[in-house]
């Protein structure tokens, strides 16, 4: 029995880690789901506004907005059920909406950084000499900057020169500006452990014995290496998948990664905020719905770990 | 120890020297004329091919890239480079004066430093504190429920918990105040009233993050030989605790903490400092990312670079001082 299914036994067993994964698979269902919901049971989208429309609470007809400009609280009911933005919009399928973007650009980001971190990685603990000095400096220089900034700055200049890349364009407030942006800030986080990794391998009698059959570079890597760094960026993945959707939620609150009017959970904070003495029921939505999302995947990733037994891996939230 | 931190020092003016190269670089190639820093460099003069040609021969925006590299970092570095409107970020007044932007940096400088040295000291006492009752109960219930509110802290984002502090207990609530800033030397109760909010908004989660990995250091160390030497000697529970397993199980956790203390100057001093209308170097930094004022973009930039690799310095040489380990192999890799 291989360590994977060994480990895939131990976290079927794990009672707090199996509710993590219910609350995560949830989330993410109503957040797939979320065009689905908006046609189907609030028939609404997420920018359409309502202002001028009453709604009826308990039989009584209300206004979305009243004429003082108080959006309706949560109703309770298919229609608004988590009441009102400023703009007369249905909140739930704002949150919704918004939770698939963030989702969407934190899991691209995941998956660009992955992609961009495990051949660096590969190649740093496989060639050693220069290619690694090269690779660990450029590393060193990118995990010496907060992400945050890293992320600003970049997200301003793609946004700035989005005009055109050679035949790809980009317009400024593009979802692919922030998975970019996220995607390059975290490959450190995960190319360092993994670095190190594939360092401690390939002095290993294995990986000589491969040379010595005469496989080529690569294929050492991918077929010899790679099987062993699974582990690792399991049990990584999860955690930079929570810091990559709450780095996007503070970008685009900072106007630097997704713009209204259409929502991410940047968006919806900072809306939320600027409404919080007319309409607090926005900012508590949002709230509730980022740290659920942020909770249950570290939930998860502390299963994993469990799982594999391995020890903590001193990732912080890069934020 | 000299050697160790002249090396350390060389590296981050390394560092700082790289970084601005490329944040040189990164903002040269934005094509949009309407947004060209060689544009905005030269002030208001755009408009037509005669006044950028008047403009590229004042500013010199032909000459070769590391010429005007060494000229924008020296313009940057001696202050010659001025916010539109401004810098004043709570001043909406358009007609201001422009005013040099390292003036302002060094003018909201200290208000930074107490947000990050006050979250800092909160999220590491804290932090210790609750791991301290976890390794003394350890295996117990009083552990596990600690370990648990501690993960609980660690994965609310601190951008979520600065809104709702600052929404419901200082805008809905009026407890403390909105937002500003007193200086400490003024009167050190208002200064603490204007940072309570936003020192817990930043330090809770890296309190929970400090509580685990603090527990977990601690734990290893528990296990190791020189302990049980300690306590066969017969020392008493508290001194083993005190001198053996605290002194060598908190320099794991000091890397970190040097990491996120240096990181912070870019990191949630951004935003919170936004949320709690703190007139520090964040919100100078949001402000002019919100007008897309360039230069004191990129000037803000390089000064906040020259900070956070100062900070980690200062730092790594601050752990190696107190782990002689550190001191023989070279640079640390954090």
């Amino acid at each position: 029995m291989g360590p994977g299914r060994h480990a895939l036994r131990r976290f079927r067993r794990d009672r707090a880690a199996l509710a993590y994964v219910v609350v995560f698979a949830v989330l993410m269902l109503a957040f797939l789901a979320a065009p689905l919901y908006a046609s189907l049971v609030a028939g609404t989208t997420p920018s359409d506004n309502h202002l001028t429309e009453p709604v009826g609470v308990n039989g009584e007809p209300q206004f979305v907005v009243s004429t003082d400009g108080v959006p309706i609280g949560p109703t309770w009911q298919p229609d608004f059920f988590l009441g009102a933005d400023q703009n007369g919009r249905d909140l739930m399928v704002r949150l919704l909406y918004g939770g698939r973007t963030s989702v969407l650009i934190g899991a691209c980001a995941i998956a660009l950084t992955v992609v961009i971190a495990t051949p660096l990685a590969l190649a740093a603990g496989y060639f050693r000499g220069r290619t690694d000095s090269i690779v660990s400096r450029l590393l060193d220089l990118i995990w010496s900057f907060p992400a945050l900034l890293l992320g600003v700055l970049l997200s301003t200049v793609l946004a700035l020169s989005g005009a055109q890349i050679g035949p790809i364009t980009i317009q400024a407030g593009a979802k692919v500006i922030p998975m970019t942006v996220i995607g390059i800030v975290y490959v450190p986080y995960l190319a360092r452990p993994l670095r190190g990794q594939v360092l401690a391998l390939r002095p290993q009698p294995f990986v000589e014995a491969a040379r010595a059959g005469g496989m080529s570079s690569p294929r050492v890597m991918s077929s010899e290496l790679l099987p062993h760094l699974w582990t690792t960026i399991l049990v990584l993945t999860p955690l930079l998948f929570a810091n990559a959707v709450v780095l996007e939620s503070a970008l685009s609150f900072l106007a630097a990664g997704v713009r209204p009017p259409e929502p991410s959970f940047g968006v919806l904070i900072s809306a939320g905020l600027d409404n919080v003495v007319l309409a607090p029921h926005m900012l508590i939505a949002v709230s509730i719905a980022l740290t659920l999302f942020v909770v249950s995947l570290s939930g998860i990733a502390e299963g994993i770990r469990r799982a594999f037994d391995t020890q903590a891996v001193d990732l912080v939230h890069g934020q | 120890m000299i050697a160790f931190a002249g090396r350390r020092l060389a590296w981050a003016l390394v560092t700082a020297v790289l970084a601005s190269v490329v944040t040189f670089v990164l903002f040269w190639t934005i094509p949009d004329e309407k947004f060209s820093l060689a544009w905005r460099l030269g002030g208001a003069e755009r408009g037509n091919e005669a006044t950028r040609a008047r403009a590229a021969d004042k500013y010199g925006l032909d000459d070769p890239l590391p010429v005007q590299y060494e000229r924008l970092m020296k313009e940057i570095l001696s202050g010659e480079v001025n916010c539109f409107n401004g810098c004043d970020p709570t001043e909406t007044n358009a007609l201001s004066q422009p005013e040099s932007v390292r003036a302002a940096f060094i003018e909201a400088l200290p208000v930074t430093l107490s947000l990050v040295a006050g979250a800092g000291v909160i999220a590491i006492g804290l932090g210790l504190w609750l791991a301290l009752i976890c390794v003394r109960d350890r295996g117990g219930r009083l552990d596990r429920l600690v370990s648990a509110a501690a993960t609980a802290a660690y994965s609310v984002p601190s951008l979520v918990l600065a809104a709702l502090l600052w929404g419901f207990v200082a805008y809905r609530w009026e407890l403390l105040p909105l937002d500003g800033y007193v200086p400490l030397t003024e009167n050190p109760f208002e200064w603490f009233r204007h940072l309570l909010l936003p020192w817990i908004a930043a330090a809770l989660p890296f309190a929970g993050a400090y509580a685990q990995v603090v527990r977990a250091s601690l734990l290893e160390t528990i296990g190791q030989d020189h302990v049980r030497t300690a306590r066969a000697k017969g020392l008493s529970e508290r001194r083993v605790l005190r001198r053996h397993v605290l002194r060598n199980g908190l320099i794991p956790p000091m890397n970190i903490w040097g990491l996120d203390f240096s990181h912070a100057f870019g990191g949630y001093v951004l935003y919170v400092e936004v949320i709690f209308g703190l007139p520090g170097v964040g919100l100078l930094t949001a402000a002019s990312l919100f007008s897309l004022d360039l230069p004191p973009i990129i000037a803000l930039a390089i000064y906040l670079s020259i900070v956070v690799v100062v900070a980690s310095a200062l730092v790594d040489i601050a752990v190696a001082y107190l782990d002689p380990r550190i001191r023989r192999s070279g640079i640390p890799t954090t």
